[in-house]
């Protein structure tokens, strides 16, 4: 009876200070210093999602050059348990094989989201997303995700994971000083790839 | 390569409708017609029953959804029905498989109409990633029709909350006058698919009939095999342990020379003195092995070998392996030990199930794990699934040529299904089940009524089985005679799938087996592969892997007495507590590992990822506050509630030596009073160094497990405690981060205490990437073989009790 009332207060005391449905309350609500535990009222008020949460993966690019990061190496279609990634190389027009997809293909009814694809990738190509949000009428087609419909721009990215995306960019950083360095008694330093 | 958002071209009909609204006179009437039909809709879809009906993993995020964190009482669907003819919505939540397909349908049959089936997650959907294992169907929407699909592995409970606003705006938008319900007639057949040498729907009998004759289809795929190709070995020196040497060596003194020689790590013993040779090991006053923990059988290419693990309780340590070697590989036997091991009862039909090994003089040589005229035995690597691509994993086929083709498309069936040369789907009929008849009786005044015993069939769809299990239970009256569990209903292929996966990929699989406690099952695997890598795993880690460990078996725990307070008739509540603090310990998975119940979080070497400190923070709060407060909370509640002392002191009895006979486990086992744990018996990882005490029962009944869990919940906070204080910084994995793992040949049994028991990995490497042999020694299904017994005249009520007690887990019963 008393946790009804103290429930009810608290309710109040959000209500009364408009904070209903927003984050810093929902912080507030579901931490473990709370008694008991508050509903979440899905959909207007959503759960806080962990940088590290996976759903189902997706692909990156850079918005501004529009490179893409994936280089077709396979490391993820190799270590994915359930098989689920299938990956074309590109060719150019003397049919060497160059650095990148021109395919890339992920059964999404297939796929356990265990998070091994960007575990490994070492380019940083493939992350794991965070949206949830995805049921529909229909899965033969919409759920065979190809290449288009994996790729997502590295802000999208920078924004769902801005720790990861930090370390990574202080590592990508220092990798490039490294060469530079090796680099400088050559007379210009390759063009980084984005 | 820039993705441009394309503005949706408007469709030609769309165009049309559009037209017509401008220039079509509406009348008052459709008006009329339109904000009736609103009402109506509104009211429909606000008020959803969804059955109590769930397959596997995603049912628990299906409960979470139920429970009060997401509360699916604000959409109106809060009434779950255990009777499908009260529900209109089938949530189809986990892995279907090919022995559960036919209740599916008869289910769905019953349910009313209008009615509406959600396919959660991939499982349902397609297959997911057990799509290639031969139980599975690979997609629900094949037998029943489907409304909305959740994508996920599983979906999160907001997910599912998104998917059934999908489907209330999918009855928003219908038409009353256009439903086939509302139109009248009859609603598109689905007839129940019927099972032979493997499942085949009715629909399906002429293609079946040509793809049969015509002889495609994956005989032929398999025929197409390529060549081995010469794999590079790892070889370490196995040292054969001192007390196999001497073992063998007493052995051959008294039954003479030959009979048994240490090979490896184990004892070969000759198949035809099996039974006195074991009968030897268990009855000699210094040997005494007395509790068999494991059972399971090895296909090589000359022969098979069926392996047993044998210790003594008391003395702990680890397990005395011998096997018996069978060079018949057309028709194999093997005598049977239920004799001297009953707990050998269904790990033997198992073998006989998944291996078709024979064992001379068992007292129901049965399938277990599939059905009666199920063709073949799908453990023999000469089994090849319908879905059969390649012999190991990774394909090739996926890089860098992969253009994407649905595994369907080859089969000519387009299902994951396949039948002997000679199966004629028309004139064949189903080995029949026999059941006693009750012949009608005259009744003449001053005789008494004859009661006959009869047969009630609970599960494999029961709100209190805990999944898909089923118990045909013989009754007089209402008290239990006979009570056989049948199992396999959620038979996901766990280890073939597994000897095909690389050694990593099998670790997201693990967490799908008990998926309450995916961390335990990790720490199982990780300990096996990491015995025979020789692995020594960083202090940090180690603490973690202990952290984690612990506070999976709390809330587990708390939800196996959650859920055994529903068995007992307190529907829901005590689980809605129970399910609470799990919320919050799921959070800190989460955090940490990246997922709530599939961690997969634990490497061979270490862990994925390390704790931040944020991370540090929440376990401090959980361990020093929350969680103590829980657990007293729980306590205070039930232990001396009267209801739950009538109703679960004196039943389900387990005598201390029928529960070591019986190979039972955890909390099953020590509430019979044998102080047996693996943390204390076979330390592993760090649990020499905490302080902890086992609890075990007295009386060996329903309450004793309880009291055990519950008391176990205590010691696992007071490890928690030690660890928290003492973890220290540094490492987190012991090598780099690998994703092509090689083992060295050989063999290992690694095994942890899970929440439920002993969870064994025996695991055979030829030295490749890929394990020969992966077999999982599961505490639930070892455990179930003392049901039985413990039912014997009790009542039916008491029965969901006494299983509840036991806390079975299909995922890993059935694997």
């Amino acid at each position: 009876m008393a946790h009804f009332i103290r429930s009810y207060l608290g309710d109040l005391k959000m209500r009364g200070l408009g904070r209903r449905y927003r984050p810093d309350a929902a912080a507030v609500r579901q931490s473990p210093q709370e008694r008991g535990i508050f509903t979440v009222q899905y959909p207007e008020e959503k759960l806080a999602i962990p940088e590290r949460f996976r759903y189902l993966p997706f692909l990156l690019y850079e918005p501004d050059t529009g490179y893409e990061r994936c280089t077709a190496c396979g490391i993820c279609a190799k270590v994915c348990p359930p098989q689920c990634i299938w990956i074309v190389q590109a060719k150019d027009e003397n049919g060497k094989a160059l650095p990148k997809a021109s395919e890339f293909y992920i059964d999404m009814s297939i796929c356990m989201s265990c998070g091994f694809c960007a575990e490994f990738c070492p380019f940083d190509a493939i992350k794991m997303d965070h949206d949830y949000e995805l049921s529909g009428y229909e899965r033969r087609e919409s759920w065979i995700y190809d290449y288009p419909k994996l790729l997502k721009p590295t802000t999208y990215y920078a924004q769902i994971h801005p720790l990861d995306w930090a370390a990574e960019e202080e590592e990508r950083r220092r990798k490039e000083e490294a060469r530079a360095k090796r680099a400088a008694p050559a007379p210009a330093a390759p063009p980084s790839p984005g | 390569m820039v993705v441009e958002v394309k503005t949706p071209q408007r469709s030609e009909e769309e165009r049309i409708e559009e037209l017509v609204k401008r220039s079509a006179w509406v009348t008052p009437w459709d008006k009329l017609l339109e904000w009736i039909q609103s009402v109506y809709n509104w009211g429909r879809k606000s008020s959803l029953w969804p059955m109590q009906f769930g397959l596997a993993c995603c049912a628990m995020e299906m409960i979470a959804t139920a429970a009060s964190r997401y509360d699916i009482a604000r959409f109106g669907a809060e009434v779950f029905r255990g009777s499908p003819r009260q529900a209109d919505v089938m949530i189809v939540a986990g892995t279907v498989t090919k022995k559960m397909m036919p209740p599916i349908v008869r289910l769905y049959h019953q349910m009313a109409e209008p009615k509406y089936v959600i396919s959660m997650g991939a499982c349902a959907t397609g297959g997911g990633p057990f799509k290639e294992g031969y139980n599975v169907v690979s997609g629900v929407d094949e037998y029943i029709p489907v409304d909305v699909y959740v994508p996920g592995c599983p979906p999160t409970p907001q997910a599912l909350l998104h998917g059934l606003m999908s489907l209330q705006k999918k009855i928003e938008g219908q038409s009353l006058p256009d439903l086939p319900w509302y139109r009248g007639g009859p609603s598109p057949e689905v007839p129940i698919p019927v099972l032979g040498p493997d499942i085949f729907d009715l629909r399906q009998i002429k293609e079946i009939k040509a793809g049969v004759q015509s002889a495609r289809g994956p005989q032929a795929a398999e025929a197409a095999g390529e060549e081995k190709k010469a794999e590079r070995k790892l070889v370490v020196e196995i040292v054969t342990p001192q007390p196999t040497i001497d073992l063998a060596n007493r052995l051959s003194q008294v039954f003479g020379e030959g009979i048994a020689t240490a090979e490896k790590v184990a004892l070969l013993i000759d198949g035809d003195r099996l039974v006195d040779v074991a009968r030897y090991l268990r009855a000699e006053p210094d040997l005494r092995f007395d509790y068999l923990h494991n059972l399971t059988s090895v296909d090589f290419p000359e022969h098979f070998e069926v392996v047993y693990h044998v210790s003594n309780l008391d003395r702990g340590g680890e397990p005395v392996e011998f096997k018996v070697r069978v060079t018949d590989k057309q028709n194999p036997e093997v005598p049977s030990l239920v004799e001297l091991w009953p707990g050998a009862n269904f790990q033997e039909r198992e073998v006989w199930d998944l291996m078709g090994i024979r064992f001379r003089g068992h007292p129901n040589l049965k399938r277990i794990l599939l059905w009666e005229g199920f063709h073949g035995h799908p453990m023999r690597k000469d089994y090849k699934e319908p879905y059969y691509e390649e012999e190991k994993k990774p394909y090739d086929m996926r890089w860098p040529e992969g253009v994407h083709v649905r595994i369907e498309d080859r089969v000519p069936w387009k299902r994951n299904v396949k039948y002997p040369q000679d199966f004629d789907p028309q004139t064949w009929r189903p080995p029949e089940e026999t059941l006693p008849v009750v012949e009608a009786q005259e009744l003449r005044p001053g005789m008494e009524l004859q009661t006959d015993q009869f047969i009630v069939n609970m599960g494999p769809q029961h709100p209190s089985t805990h999944g898909v299990f089923r118990m045909k239970v013989t009754l007089d009256g209402e008290t239990v005679v006979n009570l056989e569990p049948i199992m396999g209903y959620l038979h996901r292929n766990h280890e073939k799938i597994g000897e095909r996966n690389a050694w990593l990929m099998n670790m997201p699989y693990t967490d799908r087996l008990d998926y309450l406690a995916s961390m335990n099952n990790n720490f199982g695997y990780a300990i096996a592969v990491e015995k025979m890598l020789g692995l020594k795993v960083p202090e940090r880690a180690e603490h973690i892997r202990v952290i984690m460990a612990e506070l999976s078996r709390i809330q587990r725990h708390m939800l196996g007495i959650g859920f055994l307070l529903n068995d007992l008739g307190a529907l829901f509540t005590p689980a809605l507590y129970a399910l609470e603090e799990r919320e919050l310990v799921l959070d800190l998975f989460e955090m940490v590992s990246g997922a709530r119940i599939m961690c997969n979080y634990f490497r061979f070497g270490g862990v994925a990822y390390d704790m931040s400190e944020e991370a540090l923070k929440f376990t401090q709060q959980l361990v020093y506050e929350r969680l103590p407060r829980a657990v007293d909370e729980l306590d205070r509640y039930l232990t001396d509630n009267e209801i739950m002392l009538a109703r679960t002191r004196g039943v389900g009895v387990l005598p201390r030596q029928m529960a070591i006979d019986y190979s039972t486990a955890g909390p099953v086992l020590r509430g019979s009073g044998v102080r047996y744990d693996v943390r204390r018996g076979e330390p592993y990882s760090i649990y020499d160094r905490f302080e902890f005490d086992i609890p075990i029962g007295t009386q060996g009944d329903v309450y004793d497990r309880y009291l055990v869990r519950l008391q176990e919940m205590r010691q696992s906070l007071r490890i928690l405690n030690q660890a928290l204080q003492q973890l220290p910084t540094g490492e987190i994995l012991a090598k780099k981060k690998l994703w092509q793992v090689r083992v060295p040949e050989g063999e290992a049994y690694g095994r942890v205490e899970n929440p439920q028991g002993e969870l064994g990995f025996y695991l055979v490497s030829e030295g490749g990437p890929n394990p020969y042999r992966y077999h999982v020694r599961s505490p639930g299904f070892v455990n179930l073989t003392a049901l039985g017994e413990m039912c014997q005249g009790h009542k039916v009520a008491d029965v969901v009790g006494i299983l509840g007690s036991i806390d079975i887990v299909l995922g890993e019963v059935d694997r």
